[in-house]
């Protein structure tokens, strides 16, 4: 047997502990049973390796020659950076080192039409909602990191905005690792649920304020959009610079629904992001953009998959990257288009600016098409600063550094222009104000 | 939506799908004609079978034999996202020859007059009299060259333009150089059975300098049952020199699929430039999807000297499957490859094609337009590769590739891998899926020009950027070929 596949054995064996307690823990009969599938598919499939399609570029050997255990502890002692990143006025729910903190969490402004609650809680209430969406994804076809949350996680946050609720209020669910947290194990779960004609803005962080612990957190979150439902979702992730950072995100909407998301990748060592939508009602709109800002020796892989399986809807994908030092980027987007998808419009861009002298990106924005009705167009760019731009700002008596800044500052510009709320904004400048500062 | 209206938007006919229904395959005739043929099956015998026909030489021997060897270490592929009848290379017959050429007819006077009229029928004269002017032409029938004209003419310049078999036998220290560098031996399942069996194909060498004064062109013809095509190209340009070469192939309509398993391999050196122009026109299969040829190519250059370059032009309208990846490896600096595809496919086609560039040079520029037009049931993707290794710096690409939509049990994919390994590489990428514009074709209807017509105009001008690459001669017929498989009744 290889080096790699002895590791990656005892790695999956780590898990059996931990599995044996959430099941035997579990008192929601559907939710046990869909830990032991997710458990077996786990074991069944494994690591996946470079050799899978999938995982073409993107190693795991790091993560499977760790070991990691769950924390208990949920003291934050980074108060003052927490207070300063989440700002006076949110609404939050708050997770350190995967564990609830009642004290940090702010739940009593809540508007109503709103539930925020733990998953336990929602299930106790909710469940038929909860376990219909989430049977519509088969275990049998989940892919390993997927199925270790569902066996995994502990407990997660519910979100259920209802039928006709409209708040400008920021929902954020914040997901921090404490400085003490090393080697932690975390599986953060969302369920989001937007009832018929809602609108609500909902903000996910996963942020750590040290840059030198290692921990590996899996995340999995589900959004469901009902009819004319309009969800703002904007996902911010800034894991310290040694972590590893897995999420998986599936989104269904259904039919005049409107999804606007962007997701801000900055921190974490090694973070892989896979954006499922499936559109499956007709006039639905969907936007998914993403900004990803790294340098040393960072790799963010992210795939999306868009499924458009009714006639008439837009979907509109945007990722910009900036790459410095030794960074790397995978991207790889997918658009499907069923034969009775007709009258589809769906774009798909990914624009990298390359800046470090090691940087390497792989990019594959790809369409499988099926109906011919349709307006389809993907595009990749791989390029650099412009020298005349630089040229033009360097006359006016700014600074080459100072130049670079202000390009690349334009360049992410226009995605975080996109984002209507002040505040996320105002967050995520926080959190990009490291990158730009190697540039 | 109910059932019943999506089974109705599934089911009905477009116009447009309707005119695109394509007419007969107008080459699928089979010319009768005794042959020479080895038994079907496939071992060491067999393949040393292969060499005693051919006379040739140890190391050529030795060579077919490893890869033959290695070749029974591989799989067969099973990645891509069809399934295709398995295929018996037990049960082919790896060598098929006119009995007549197997005598080697000395001039091209002695060649059967039945196959001079079968090239005839293709529209391929190998009659110098009636030649095209400014083409010569290599006709390769099953397994082996029939006739290469114009051969005196290109001697005097120096351009070697023969069948394989004479190369080995006339300049084997050429061919012992050249032959595998590009495409060697452990390539890929294709290549190494190619490597194992072939049976002839061209070759053509043009020294240092040489501008060549003609097109090439080889004419490929499968005619005998149970045979699969087993051909090797090999073009050299040395130093500063310049070719450009065409090959057609067509086929009999057959229930059973054969097999067409060639190697193309072009070596540029400095300064030289090759432009390779292909027209494939294979026979397709039925309605059903029933027989057709399984064309499954690996074509390579290799811009090896300082400003060389290479460029691919294709035009695919015929095979059940085409895989078929013209690739430029573009080691030299300021080395230029280039790669202009059409593919159309009708009833249950499947083509699967596109290109690698493999930057190494500095200064490397590569150009990519793919245009697919996909109708009826078939599959039409484009699966490319752009990599930027991290000796070149400054490379450059730009990649297009749009495909148009006429139906809706068609399919089109793109599958476009782009590796960017050093920070100075700037590329571009763009692709677009849509059907054809009705607005447009509203305005030529209404100009007085019938459906099919019209688009058959928009189609061309789809192409344009393509067929403005061939030469003038084979940019006619490309047209010509589109509109014959265009053509049909509008419903």
């Amino acid at each position: 047997m290889s080096e790699t596949a002895i590791k990656t054995q005892s790695f999956i064996k780590n898990f059996n502990e931990l599995a044996k307690q959430r099941v035997q823990g579990e008192s929601v009969q559907w939710i046990k049973d869909l830990r032991q599938k997710s458990l077996s598919r786990f074991t069944e499939i494994g690591v996946p390796t470079n050799k899978d399609e999938e995982w073409k570029y993107t190693k795991l050997n790091d993560i499977i020659s760790q070991t990691f255990s769950a924390s208990t502890e949920a003291d934050l002692a980074e108060s003052q950076s927490f207070e300063n990143y989440c700002g006076p006025d949110d609404i939050l729910y708050v997770f350190v080192n995967g564990n609830f903190s009642a004290s940090l969490s702010r739940l009593n402004k809540i508007p109503s039409g709103i539930t925020i609650t733990s998953l336990k809680e929602a299930l106790k209430s909710n469940t038929s909602r909860v376990q219909d969406l989430i049977s519509r994804y088969d275990v049998g076809e989940s892919t390993t990191f997927v199925a270790l949350n569902s066996a995994l996680t502990d407990d997660g946050v519910f979100i259920g905005i209802d039928a006709n609720t409209t708040t400008k209020e920021c929902i954020h669910i914040v997901h921090v690792t404490s400085a003490s947290a090393a080697e932690a194990l975390s599986f953060p779960r969302s369920v989001i649920m937007a009832g018929k004609s809602c609108e609500a803005t909902v903000l996910e962080s996963h942020i750590s304020f040290k840059d030198d612990i290692t921990y590996f957190t899996n995340a999995l979150t589900d959004i469901y959009l009902a009819e004319n439902a309009t969800l703002h979702y904007t996902k911010a992730q800034h894991e310290s610079l040694k972590a590893y950072h897995i999420n998986n995100t599936r989104v269904w909407q259904e039919q005049n629904s409107n999804l606007d998301s962007i997701s801000v990748q900055t921190g974490s060592r090694l973070n892989r992001n896979n954006l499922d939508i499936v559109l499956n009602g007709e006039g639905i709109n969907s936007t998914l953009n993403g900004l990803y800002c790294l340098y040393g020796h960072q790799h963010v892989d992210n795939h999306t998959a868009v499924d458009h399986r009714f006639p008439n809807c837009i979907s509109n994908q945007l990722y910009k990257g900036i790459l410095n030092q030794s960074a790397r980027a995978v991207f790889n987007g997918k658009i499907f288009v069923k034969p009775i998808a007709q009258q589809t419009n769906s774009y798909q861009l990914n624009k990298n600016l390359l800046l470090g002298t090691d940087c390497r990106v792989d990019t594959k924005p790809q369409l499988e098409i099926f109906a011919d009705d349709v307006r389809c167009t993907h595009g990749a760019t791989i390029g650099q600063l412009n020298d005349d731009e630089l040229f033009y700002l360097q006359t006016r008596c700014i600074g080459k550094v100072a130049a670079k800044k202000m390009l690349a500052r334009g360049f992410v510009d226009d995605l975080l222009n996109t984002i209507q709320d002040e505040e996320i904004n105002r967050k995520l400048h926080i959190l990009l104000e490291p990158s730009f500062a190697q540039l | 939506m109910n059932k019943a209206v999506e089974d109705k938007m599934l089911n009905e006919k477009t116009i447009e799908e309707n005119a695109l229904s394509s007419r007969e395959y107008k080459y699928g005739f089979y010319t009768d004609i005794e042959t020479d043929r080895i038994p079907a099956g496939l071992n060491e015998d067999v393949i040393n079978m292969i060499c005693d026909k051919k006379k040739e030489p140890d190391w050529m021997r030795e060579w077919r034999l490893k890869a033959y060897r290695h070749w029974l270490t591989l799989k067969e592929p099973q990645w891509p996202n069809f399934k295709y009848g398995p295929i018996d290379y037990q049960a082919l017959s790896y060598y098929t020859a006119p009995k007549a050429a197997s005598e080697g007819p000395k001039s091209l006077d002695e060649v059967d007059p039945e196959l001079i009229k079968t090239f005839e029928r293709l529209g391929i004269p190998l009659s110098e009299q009636k030649r095209l002017t400014g083409v010569a032409v290599d006709a390769v029938f099953d397994s082996v060259s029939v006739g290469t004209t114009h051969q005196s003419e290109l001697e005097k310049v120096g351009v070697i333009f023969c069948s394989m078999t004479e190369a080995i036998e006339n300049h084997p220290e050429l061919v012992k150089k050249y032959i595998g560098s590009v495409v060697p031996y452990t390539d890929n399942f294709f290549a190494t059975l190619n490597s194992a069996v072939f049976s002839d194909g061209s070759f053509c060498y043009i020294p240092k300098g040489v501008r060549c004064p003609l097109e090439l062109s080889t004419y490929f013809r499968i005619n005998s049952a149970g045979t699969g095509q087993f051909e090797r190209t090999l073009i050299v340009a040395e130093e500063g020199s310049y070719v450009s070469y065409l090959e057609g192939c067509t086929a009999p309509m057959r229930d059973e699929n054969q097999l067409h398993a060639a190697v193309v391999e072009l070596v540029a050196l400095d300064n030289a430039e090759i432009k390779y122009s292909t027209v494939q026109n294979w026979y397709s299969g039925d309605k059903e999807g029933k027989g057709g040829i399984y064309n499954f190519v690996t074509k390579r250059g290799n811009c090896r000297g300082r400003r060389s370059k290479i460029s691919w032009t294709q035009v695919e309208a015929g095979s059940a499957i085409t895989w078929k990846y013209p690739s430029v490896i573009l080691k030299g600096d300021e080395s230029i490859g280039e790669f202009y595809s059409v593919a159309l496919t009708n009833h249950r086609m499947e083509a699967d094609t596109g290109t690698k560039m493999i930057h190494i040079g500095k200064n490397t520029t590569s150009t990519i337009v793919s245009k697919g037009i996909s109708t009826d049931e078939s599959n039409n993707t484009y699966r490319g590769l752009v990599k930027v290794q991290p000796s070149a710096d400054n490379a450059r690409n730009y990649s297009q590739c749009d495909s148009m939509l006429v139906g809706n049990k068609c399919s089109a994919n793109t599958f476009p891998y782009i590796e960017i390994n050093n920070n100075s590489a700037t590329m571009e990428h763009e692709a677009s899926t849509s059907k054809i514009n009705a607005e447009q074709l509203f305005y030529l209807t209404s100009r007085g020009l019938d459906m099919e017509a019209a688009i058959s105009l928009i189609i061309n001008g789809f192409c344009k950027e393509v067929f403005k690459e061939l030469p003038l001669e084979f940019a006619v017929e490309a047209v010509k070929l589109l509109e014959m498989k265009l053509e049909g009744s509008v419903g």
